[in-house]
């Protein structure tokens, strides 16, 4: 009994030191200039045993919390790494991140940053928004930037890094609506949050608009605006169900599908893979190089540029610019976009492209509404 | 009158209140049906159920279904007051099974209301519902191995993160790195995978035989360490190296003849290996726990264990050898996520559908058709809610994820009835 409880209390102690051992040391990335030098200064052990052998150094430390679904998502989770590592590589800063497994590890991950003393945390994630305010409020002298997130009135030490997602999910919609055979487009998200359903709005109004401009009939699957209701798999790691949702819109008759579940995405694209005439629509990254075997699927991605929003908003906090408040990413600023076509440039006529790009013009300068806004305060009547 | 009731309730083998219960539940579904679905449908209405799948197949194309909403919602509910109304003068013989059918009428006439004027693809359904119950019902079945020697496996959901995780990164290296044909790597991925919830397996055995700790936290541990060595795993080597998580997927295999039946062939029949495989595991192990000596004694063994004992049964081989093969079972299920579905592993990918494999055993009384059934109905509810939210039926998104779960208490209350264990499950056997 004795030696089983021994046993039972060594794998539980190097499950929970794998699970959520201290930041981790940076992986490197596969971008062009990979900064090498920098990485291997990184820590690699817990800052526990760092902080007292650098105490001299004053390096500005930024600590990242991740939402559930790894740093490997593919996804927001990614492409907010992919920020701090360019913050690491321009500016200097020490960067590391704590994954999340589960939603209760938020606070605690952002507790541990605050103990080992970093300078700035990014938490990135909507569903971090609650814990990154109770400690912002606790912390004064911390500076905190949270992905996907705005707070009204604003924390005077936290950055709410947001995106217009429905200026370029309107694009993509136009995009599908001018490109499906079979006239029905589809959708679905992982839980019904402003930040998934801002890209379905976008979607869905960007296929009335070219209905309204062709005079055509397309049809979106798995979300309507105008009840609020639409197809969610329930979560943001389970790749089968994403699948499965992929497979019923095709059966429903969808050819070209914009699923706006991370990770999940990807399980919908092995769908898509295996049916002809099938197209997929990536979010958040170009799915052409961050899922490079689906890239003969990927019709555009839905880009929300998190990391230049990150690499900004550490940038500010290092030169002392840093403010409370909110940053909006929008197609004007570059901070949200639609992804090149790759394999489908040919297949997209030059008409359709030209319009995409009056399209892009029109909402920059505000004749054209994604009707995001309107949807936005009919919530919250 | 109430020597009615009670022959009505004799014939079916349950109490007289009950049987009239039946009867009053029938015709209440069938003014349901005529309120709730009816009253919104107009005499013009169509409803196409679409009996071919999407995309290729082998089935004799048949052409779509055209019912006229109303007139089949009529129908629909007069099948189901005529059902009430036999049942309250004469009573079924197998009066669950009539509750299972007007249940079926139910959902039945639901889609045809959810599809009015609109088009359903009733094969796709048939289909999705499967594919979405293979993961559960294999999960159920490694439990159903397990507890019928009494030992809980909490430990599925980790032993089908593990399985998942070796099969992507064992299926890639033979595919990608050792450049095996893609059927041989794959082939070599599954292997690897069941190989990996067997040692998983032989861990919980014996933590839980030989250390007789709680099997709950052993479980428990077995979960948190399984995420935590993927998690981690993924992130340093298939996140670096992309063609490490790439095995490729088990291609559909139709069967012969039974492809080419319309509706069910696509659905059932035109699946890959490892859904066949489930097919065939499911009466394999029906018939090895209950008509071979093996059966007997894990059944004593987890009802019994001083009894089986005492007849010289060894329990804790008994006990190591199921709990391993449970673990292999799970580490298939693994498996199947990968190869059989999406061919990439990702963090945290079971999503719990290894403790809702568990639900579907408890559901299915521990018995291997039991757990496979209650796998379908999780998978059809599960597809079903896909299928209303695809047709913009006015339904909260949120409840409709609920939908599955909701059916499930239903069933359990209604046909199921008491569902019992295996009367050692969970104790650790001590000998004397």
């Amino acid at each position: 009994m004795r030696k089983g409880l021994a046993l039972l209390a060594f794998l539980t102690i190097f499950a929970v030191l794998l699970t959520a051992c201290g930041p981790k040391p940076t992986p490197t990335p596969e971008a062009t200039e990979a900064p090498t030098e920098e990485v291997t200064e990184a820590p690699t052990e817990a800052p526990t045993e760092e902080a007292t052998e650098e105490a001299t150094e004053e390096v500005f430390k930024v600590g990242m919390v991740t939402d559930v679904g790894g740093i490997d998502d593919k996804s927001f989770n990614a492409t907010s790494w992919q920020g701090m590592e360019m913050a690491a590589e321009e500016l200097g800063v020490e960067v590391a991140y704590l994954e999340s497994q589960q939603q209760t590890d938020y606070a605690v991950n952002i507790s541990q940053f605050i103990d080992q003393g970093y300078d700035m945390i990014i938490t990135v994630g909507f569903l971090l928004g609650e814990d990154t305010a109770t400690f912002a409020q606790e912390n004064p002298d911390v500076k905190f930037a949270i992905v996907d997130f705005a707070y009204d009135p604003p924390i005077p030490n936290v950055l709410g890094l947001t995106f217009a997602t429905d200026e370029a999910a309107f694009l993509a919609g136009y995009l599908a609506a001018g490109m499906t055979q079979t006239g029905k487009v589809g959708t679905f998200g992982g839980i019904a949050i402003p930040p998934v359903t801002i890209f379905m709005v976008g979607f869905e109004n960007g296929v009335k608009y070219y209905n309204e401009q062709h005079g055509t009939n397309v049809e979106v699957l798995g979300w309507s605006t105008e009840t609020g209701e639409g197809l969610f798999v329930g979560n943001f790691e389970s790749t089968d169900d994403g699948r499965r949702a992929g497979e019923d819109l095709i059966a429903e008759g969808a050819d070209i599908i914009m699923p706006v579940a991370g990770p999940v995405g990807l399980g919908t694209a092995a769908a898509v893979q295996e049916h002809p005439g099938t197209m997929l629509i990536g979010v958040d990254t170009d799915w052409c190089i961050s899922a490079e075997e689906y890239c003969p699927v990927v019709l555009t991605s839905v880009m929300k540029n998190m990391h230049i929003a990150v690499r900004d908003a550490i940038k500010m906090a290092v030169e002392g610019t840093f403010e409370g408040g909110t940053y909006v990413g929008t197609l004007s600023n570059g901070g949200v976009g639609i992804a090149p076509f790759h394999e489908f440039d040919d297949d997209v006529p030059d008409d359709l492209k030209a319009e995409l790009e009056q399209i892009k013009q029109g909402i920059i300068d505000g004749t054209i509404d994604t009707g995001w806004d309107a949807y936005l305060a009919s919530l919250n009547q | 009158m109430s020597g009615v009731w009670e022959r009505i309730g004799a014939r079916a083998g349950i109490s007289p209140g009950r049987a009239r219960t039946y009867g009053f539940i029938f015709i209440g579904t069938a003014l349901l049906i005529l309120l709730l679905f009816a009253r919104g449908t107009a005499s013009d209405q169509t409803t196409v159920f679409v009996l071919n799948p999407g995309g290729e197949s082998q089935a004799l194309a048949v052409p779509d279904l055209r019912l006229p909403s109303l007139w089949t919602l009529y129908g629909i509910a007069l099948v189901c007051a005529f059902l009430g109304g036999w049942q309250l003068a004469r009573g079924f013989r197998q009066a669950s099974l009539a509750l299972g059918g007007v249940a079926l009428l139910f959902i039945l006439a639901f889609l045809v209301w959810a599809a009015r004027d609109r088009s359903l693809n009733f094969t796709g359904l048939l289909s999705s519902a499967l594919l979405r119950a293979v993961p559960i019902a294999l999960a159920g079945l490694s439990g159903v191995l397990c507890e019928r020697c009494a030992v809980i496996n909490i430990a599925i959901e980790g032993m089908m993160l593990t399985g998942a995780f070796v099969a992507a990164l064992m299926g890639s290296l033979a595919a990608n790195v050792w450049n095996w044909p893609p059927l041989v790597a794959q082939t070599f991925g599954l292997v690897s995978a069941v190989l990996s919830g067997a040692l998983l397996g032989l861990l919980l055995a014996v933590l839980a035989v030989r250390f007789k700790v709680d099997q709950i936290i052993a479980g428990t541990a077995i979960n948190i360490l399984a995420t935590g060595i993927t998690s981690f795993l993924s992130a340093r080597i298939l996140a670096e190296f992309q063609h490490l998580n790439n095995p490729g997927i088990f291609r559909p295999v139709p069967l012969p003849f039974l492809s080419r039946i319309p509706v069910i062939g696509p659905a059932f029949f035109e699946q890959n290996v490892l859904v066949y495989f489930l097919f065939l595991l499911v009466i394999a192990v029906h018939v090895m726990l209950f008509y071979t000596r093996w059966g007997l004694r894990t059944r004593a063994v987890g009802e019994h264990p001083r009894a089986a004992d005492t007849l010289g049964v060894n329990v804790f081989k008994v006990r190591y050898v199921n709990v391993t093969l449970g673990g292999m079972v799970a580490g298939l299920a693994g498996a199947f996520l990968i190869l059989g579905s999406v061919g990439r592993f990702d963090e945290l990918m079971t999503a719990g559908k290894g403790f809702i494999g568990l639900a579907a055993m408890i559901f299915g009384k521990w018995m291997p058709f039991g757990a496979f059934g209650a796998a379908l109905i999780f998978g059809f509810a599960d597809a079903l809610q896909t299928k209303l939210a695809i047709l913009r039926v006015p339904i909260p998104s949120q409840f409709l994820l609920m939908a599955p779960y909701l059916v499930t208490m239903i069933v359990l209350a209604g046909v199921v009835g008491e569902a019992v264990p295996p009367a050692a499950d969970g104790q650790p056997y001590e000998k004397q």
